[in-house]
């Protein structure tokens, strides 16, 4: 394995699941899905911020309670009703409020739309927030509930398995999805914010490449070149592209003499000049996919 | 510039040893790179405020920009082989999409929605309901014809929970003292049972009956017809007891809701069912999301039904101590959603 190898899965930025949405205008956009990591991160926050909210709310019952007026038992059924209207308003309003995602998903940096890329309905939010009561939720609130004596160890490990269930269908899914988001339609996606960085394309040239230097690689070498020329400038970036280019000089024939110093100019250079040419091919009905592709067609 | 400059800046690049390169892609890039620009820095302000705090220019711009950054997607994915510069166009374009395609409704307005889209969903399930319906009256059918031949049956139907101490040993007077007139138990019991209306045993059933569509329906049916079989079972023993009326008002004040809610669960549950059986000419997932939609719209319709449904029982029930005050409410809540159910439509929508 060489250095050039081992780097590969670094540059590699496509470790999350994708998934194609159409626009109504026609045009289909990648779609990058949530990591159930920040999905349970986003889960947490926002139950917290419940949690605060709804012993904000409860000081007075608690009051009442402590007066004696209230059983405990009553206490904690009574809070679990505030706490159920509390979260449902609180997920419905801020998955309808524009942003699509709560607090929470904010900050997890994930949001939810349709699945179809139509525009995401009232109705679906409410569907999907309620559909997670009955996945989480409702078991748990059962296992606490009044009636808990009624109910033996059987009942109590059947809840559980109605929990394990629910989240085996969200983890063995190919969408992420919970049963709420397979009954409303939606999708969790993540919202990574990508930043215009500048051209890597030279408009001045000191290398100059014959076309049939050009037409040993294709698309594929010529997008892992590009990224290893955006990497950080450290000591091993400088090694790789040392690496590479004796690679490149090899295998295109290069035969004036090249200064160690003069790698990343190039190297740059030649990234500017195999991506004219393979464009102009590219625009000729000429694509290039790989370098077993150029090879193909160098020979066809 | 003139065609001698352009020469002459040839002549000296040529001099410089440094041929001039030209790429489409890069011509393409800066001719439109501050539309993206402009597109990025509203979709920022968008994101961090809300679309709502754009100005109305800003508001004008948005959609326009959103559009062509969409066209320059189109041109870049035919033209351009530098990657970075795909990828970040395909995340523009998609940030500016869920900007402008995404719901700005209110938790007050959206309510309001739901309201309206519940009644047409039900309608749309009307045979859904009819067969929920029609199972849960041969259960009632079949729990009293046994129950009435045989009082040991009522042991074998109600589970002894629910029984609450009722059973073949009661008698009239301790149904009537017990059960159908007993004294109001007080404000905190009735706010338990309206506050623990989510964990009630008639909650929890319509929840089974609508997630066991997922598994074809059958025992969706079976379990809405066991319902039947129970009441049946209860009717039977009043029945013997000459109670019949009596017991009818007092189950009708609440049941009237709290019944059409469990048979709406049921609905929906059948409604997942059919959709999963049979997709018609879509995927099973995609005809689930589809149609998922409104069976959930059905769904918690229903557990809002059981909302009101807690409410009559635990407040109004033992304190409105007379059969026909009982029926009066029971028939007015009737009344009340059929007119709902078929009288609303959703907003836009005429008959």
């Amino acid at each position: 394995m060489t250095s050039a190898d081992t780097a590969f899965p670094v540059l590699r930025r496509d470790w999350r699941k994708r998934r194609e949405i159409v626009t109504p205008e026609g045009v289909p956009l990648t779609v990058e899905l949530a990591e159930l990591s920040e999905r349970a991160i986003a889960l947490i926050l926002d139950l917290l911020i419940c949690v605060l909210a709804a012993f904000v709310i409860l000081f007075a019952f608690l009051y009442v309670a402590i007066t004696g007026k209230l059983g405990a038992v009553l206490f904690f059924t009574v809070l679990n009703m505030v706490m159920f209207f509390l979260r449902v308003l609180y997920f419905i309003h801020f998955e309808l409020s524009g942003r699509g995602a709560t607090p929470g998903k904010r900050v997890a940096g994930v949001r939810v739309i349709d699945r179809r890329g139509g525009p995401l309905t009232a109705s679906a939010v409410i569907a999907r927030n309620l559909t997670r009561e009955l996945e989480i939720f409702l078991p748990i609130g059962l296992l606490f509930s009044a009636s808990s004596g009624a109910r033996g160890p059987w009942g109590s490990l059947l809840l559980l398995g109605w929990v394990i269930c629910f989240l085996a269908l969200m983890i063995f899914n190919r969408d992420r999805m919970r049963a709420g988001d397979l009954i409303a339609g939606t999708l969790v996606i993540a919202m990574p914010r990508q930043r215009l960085l500048g051209d890597l394309s030279e408009t001045r040239a000191r290398f100059a490449f014959a076309d049939s230097q050009l037409s040993a690689y294709g698309k594929h070498e010529l997008q892992i070149l590009e990224d290893l020329l955006r990497r950080p400038g450290d000591a091993e970036t400088r090694e790789l592209l040392r690496d590479v280019c004796d690679r490149i000089v090899r295998k295109i024939g290069w035969t004036e003499p090249l200064a160690p110093t003069d790698t990343a100019l190039f190297l740059r250079d030649f990234y500017t000049a195999q991506r004219a040419f393979l464009e102009r091919e590219q625009l000729f009905g000429r694509p290039r996919a790989d370098k077993f592709d150029a090879a193909r067609k160098r020979e066809g | 510039m003139s065609v001698e400059a352009d020469i002459g800046r040839e002549v000296a690049d040529l001099t410089a040893g440094r041929p001039a390169v030209v790429l489409k892609s890069s011509e393409f890039r800066r001719a439109r790179e501050p539309g993206w620009h402009e597109l990025e820095r509203l979709v920022d302000a968008a994101e961090r405020r809300g679309v709502r705090m754009l100005s109305p220019d800003e508001l004008n711009r948005l959609p326009q920009l959103y559009r062509s950054a969409l066209s320059s997607l189109s041109v870049a994915r035919a033209i351009a082989l530098d990657r970075h510069l795909l990828i970040y166009l395909e995340n523009l374009a998609l940030r500016a999409y869920l900007a402008i395609y995404s719901p700005r409704t209110g938790v007050v307005q959206a309510g309001g929605q739901f309201l309206r889209a519940f009644p047409a969903a039900v309608r749309a399930a009307r045979w859904h309901v009819l067969i929920a319906f029609t199972a849960f009256m041969v259960g009632i059918a079949a729990g009293f014809w046994l129950t009435v031949q045989d009082e040991s049956w009522f042991s074998t139907l109600v589970p002894g929970g629910l029984g609450g101490g009722r059973g073949p040993a009661s008698t009239r007077a301790s149904l009537l003292d017990d059960e159908i007139f007993a004294p109001w138990p007080g404000w905190a019991v009735s706010l338990g049972i309206v506050a623990n209306f989510l964990f009630s045993h008639n909650t929890l059933v319509g929840i089974f009956a609508f997630c066991l569509g997922l598994a074809a329906g059958v025992p969706t049916i079976l379990l809405i017809a066991y319902q039947g079989l129970i009441l049946g079972a209860f009717l039977a023993l009043h029945y013997d007891r000459g109670l019949t009326v009596e017991f009818l008002g007092w189950i009708a004040i609440h049941g009237v809701t709290e019944i059409s809610a469990i048979l709406l669960c049921g609905a929906a549950g059948l409604v997942i069912a059919q959709k999963m059986l049979f997709p018609d000419r879509y995927s099973r997932v995609d005809s689930l999301g589809m149609h998922g939609r409104q069976a959930a719209e059905i769904a918690v319709g229903a557990v809002l039904m059981l909302f009101v449904a807690a409410i009559l029982e635990g407040g109004f029930r033992q304190l409105d101590a007379s059969t026909p005050g009982r029926f009066a409410v029971a028939a007015a809540t009737a009344i009340g959603w059929l007119a709902y159910i078929n009288l609303v439509r959703p907003a836009g929508e005429t008959r």
